[in-house]
């Protein structure tokens, strides 16, 4: 295993039989002074000889959504794909996911060595709002069928999708990874978010039992082409770029729901996708990770708002309306463990990928999911 | 929904169980069940709820109105610790099953079993009904738990989405007859008779796992199933209810030894085992919910209902589960 984590000049290239772990992760804990660090093997497992010096197998799971769509720019558009390695991108019609008999046979067709989890249930506040059991049973149903799917294939790494919507409400902030399980999340998305938290005690189940490093990461907002910009159901910015393409239509004021004053920090679909990469790659702990822009990034959804109308030239009026909910005030989330690993990435600036965003929605409005 | 001016047809999973064979009891001995009422006690023989068809077969066999579910992978402190993926992903599996089966046919009522030992690891004492979720939970169970948790978030789920009044109860410790008494798997007391009655005949000491100095409140399963009949009957509301002795019939293990020691008249040496892991030191829950409902309700003294349970495992060691 490789440790970057606390001795970055170390670098360590152990290769053990299964019947080793034990023994060897109590080496371990003595020379990591952290007692949750997790820290993922090398092992030979079962059957199947797994060769992490080969190239790799991905299956993206929700391959063509929003986060997926990103990663497939990534990996052809962007040199993000190695010699030799495959990417299969899946989405829904490949596989229910919600079915085991349907997950176990796509697993089984493409035998991936490598996954990245991102299909689920998901909307925005209000599609949430009127269905919290659904949300809940749908993504327990599909996380529980890829964690052990995968584990049947004997694949050595899944990177799944938090989010952090599923931290606890009551909270100080800024929120940090260690805090997921902290308290009750809030009240609007409690089903997506206790679904979402239990791929964090599954991975560490999975760890535990069987010495998998099946890992985490958790984004903020995400926005970016591909998107849901449906009105009703999709996430805060989409929604506000349709409605502010269409109030530019029809010459009527833009409306947005809620006050605008709760706060977000939101990330560019094409950074979290070369983030992704990078985890998939290079992170090698089973605790999840934050990836986002900075608490200073932090916008109000009125200063977002702004930057659409600046982004697609509107001249109209824009209204709040203070009906509607607002969802959550703030989920300030700290990207210190990110920095720490990676101190070199460079996010693309709001108002640029918010532009590419509104471009790409212009251009591809008949096609876009709305 | 059904079953509101017909009698009860009660089915109650996990009927062999500890809980289940206790609500058996007060059912056909003590006039639990009224006039026309039908109730069965289903086990895992019938029917795998960890698989959906299975189970919404047995559901189509017996047409409940109301649901016991008691049915989940349990065990002990050291079972628990090794097993955590089997016992997180099973129970999630059986409670959605029995969950939504209940919700597809309409069933009025189902009472789920959560535990005292799903609550936050790092809280303030006394626990009560709306601490669950406020934090993790204890590390040894934490895959039981989280699963048990979301009984509760699936209550609250299915009375928003579809108006289902769905609860749970939360009981401490529960011993009794029925129960699992094997050396490695059972819970502590029932293990703890099975060593003593065993270190009795082979002459030997008695090895209690552990310092001996946690501290536990336990409840008879006697009294449960007497509190289980009167929430499926009575109690109304979504959001759980914990069933359990005062905060002041809290002990350590140490003084349920003497007890057991006592009731099957044990006169040899107790060891008390340190380098076996004590689990958590203390979970101890207010019952304050339950006295404001139920006043009146009278527990069996645990000194009695030792007593009561060591005779029943001498007596019936042969079907015992061991």
């Amino acid at each position: 295993a490789r440790m970057g984590h606390n001795s970055p000049n170390l670098l360590w290239k152990i290769t053990l039989n299964f019947t080793d772990l034990h023994v060897s992760k109590s080496l371990f804990s003595l020379l990591l002074p952290s007692p949750h660090f997790s820290v993922c093997v090398r092992a030979q497992m079962g059957d199947r000889k797994v060769d992490q010096n080969g190239p790799m197998r991905v299956l993206v799971t929700g391959g063509t959504g929003l986060v997926g769509r990103a990663i497939e720019h990534v990996v052809k558009e962007e040199g993000g794909a190695r010699e030799g390695e495959e990417w299969i991108f899946l989405s829904s019609k490949d596989a229910n996911l919600m079915d085991m008999g349907e997950t176990r046979a796509v697993f089984q067709k493409h035998q991936p060595t490598h996954i990245i989890h991102l299909a689920a249930m998901v909307g925005g506040l209000f599609k949430n709002m009127r269905a919290n059991l659904d949300f809940w049973r749908n993504n327990i149903y599909i996380n529980d069928n890829v964690l052990q799917a995968a584990h049947e294939v004997d694949a050595v790494r899944v990177v799944s999708c938090l989010s952090t919507c599923i931290f606890p409400d009551k909270t100080t902030y800024p929120i940090d990874e260690t805090m997921i399980h902290n308290g009750p999340p809030h009240e609007s998305n409690y089903g997506y978010a206790y679904a979402k938290r239990m791929i964090d005690v599954h991975n560490r189940a999975y760890h535990q039992k069987h010495g998998r490093c099946y890992t985490a990461v958790i984004p903020t907002n995400v926005f970016g082409p591909h998107d849901n910009f449906n009105i009703e159901d999709g996430h805060v910015l989409p929604g506000l770029i349709h409605k502010a393409y269409i109030a530019q239509k029809e010459g009527s004021p833009l409306v947005v729901w809620g006050s605008g004053t709760p706060r977000r920090q939101f990330i560019y679909s094409l950074d979290l996708a070369r983030l992704f990469l990078w985890v998939l790659r290079e992170y090698h702990e089973v605790d999840p990770i934050i990836l986002s822009v900075g608490e200073e990034d932090e916008v109000s959804i009125k200063e977002a708002a702004e930057a659409v109308v600046e982004a697609l030239g509107f001249k109209g009026q824009v209204t709040y309306d203070t009906t509607k909910s607002d969802g959550q005030f703030k989920k300030t989330a700290s990207n210190a463990k990110l920095l720490q690993h990676h101190p070199n990435f460079t996010f693309t600036p709001f108002k640029q990928a918010l532009k590419q965003t509104c471009d790409w929605f212009v251009a591809n409005y008949d096609n876009a999911r709305k | 929904f059904i079953g509101e001016t017909e009698p009860m047809r009660v089915l109650v999973t996990g009927g062999s169980g500890l809980v289940g064979k206790a609500i058996e009891h007060v059912v056909k001995q003590e006039g639990g069940c009224l006039e026309g009422e039908q109730w069965t006690f289903l086990s895992s023989k019938e029917a795998n709820l960890v698989d959906l068809q299975q189970t919404r077969a047995v559901f189509e066999k017996y047409r409940p109105t109301h649901v016991i579910h008691l049915a989940a992978k349990v065990g002990g402190l050291y079972l628990h610790m090794k097993e955590n993926l089997h016992f997180l992903r099973d129970n999630l599996r059986i409670n959605d099953n029995v969950l939504q089966t209940s919700h597809e046919r309409g069933v009025t009522k189902v009472v789920s079993c959560l535990s005292s030992c799903i609550f936050p690891d790092k809280t303030t004492y006394p626990i009560d009904e709306s601490m669950i979720h406020n934090g993790p939970p204890h590390d040894s169970n934490f895959g039981y738990s989280h699963a048990k948790r979301m009984i509760d978030i699936q209550n609250r789920g299915y009375f928003a989405q579809h108006g289902r009044r769905y609860t749970a109860v939360i009981p401490t410790n529960v011993y009794g007859p029925y129960d699992n008494f094997n050396f490695e798997n059972g819970h502590v007391l029932s293990a703890l008779m099975h060593k003593t009655y065993a270190a009795k005949k082979e002459g030997t000491p008695l090895q209690v796992w552990g310092s001996g100095t946690p501290r536990r409140q336990f409840i008879y399963s006697l009294d449960v199933a007497r509190l289980f009949l009167w929430v499926l009957r009575e109690y109304d509301e979504i959001d759980p209810i914990i069933l359990s002795v005062g905060e002041e019939e809290e002990l350590p293990i140490k003084d349920a030894v003497e007890m057991i020691a006592d009731a099957l008249d044990f006169k040899g040496q107790i060891v008390f085992d340190t380098s076996k892991s004590d689990g958590q030191m203390k979970k101890t829950a207010s019952n304050a919910k339950l006295r404001r409902y139920l006043p009146d309700f009278t527990f069996t003294p645990l000194s009695e209902g030792i007593k009561k349970t060591c005779d029943w495992f001498v007596n019936n060691y042969d079907i015992a589960r061991t």
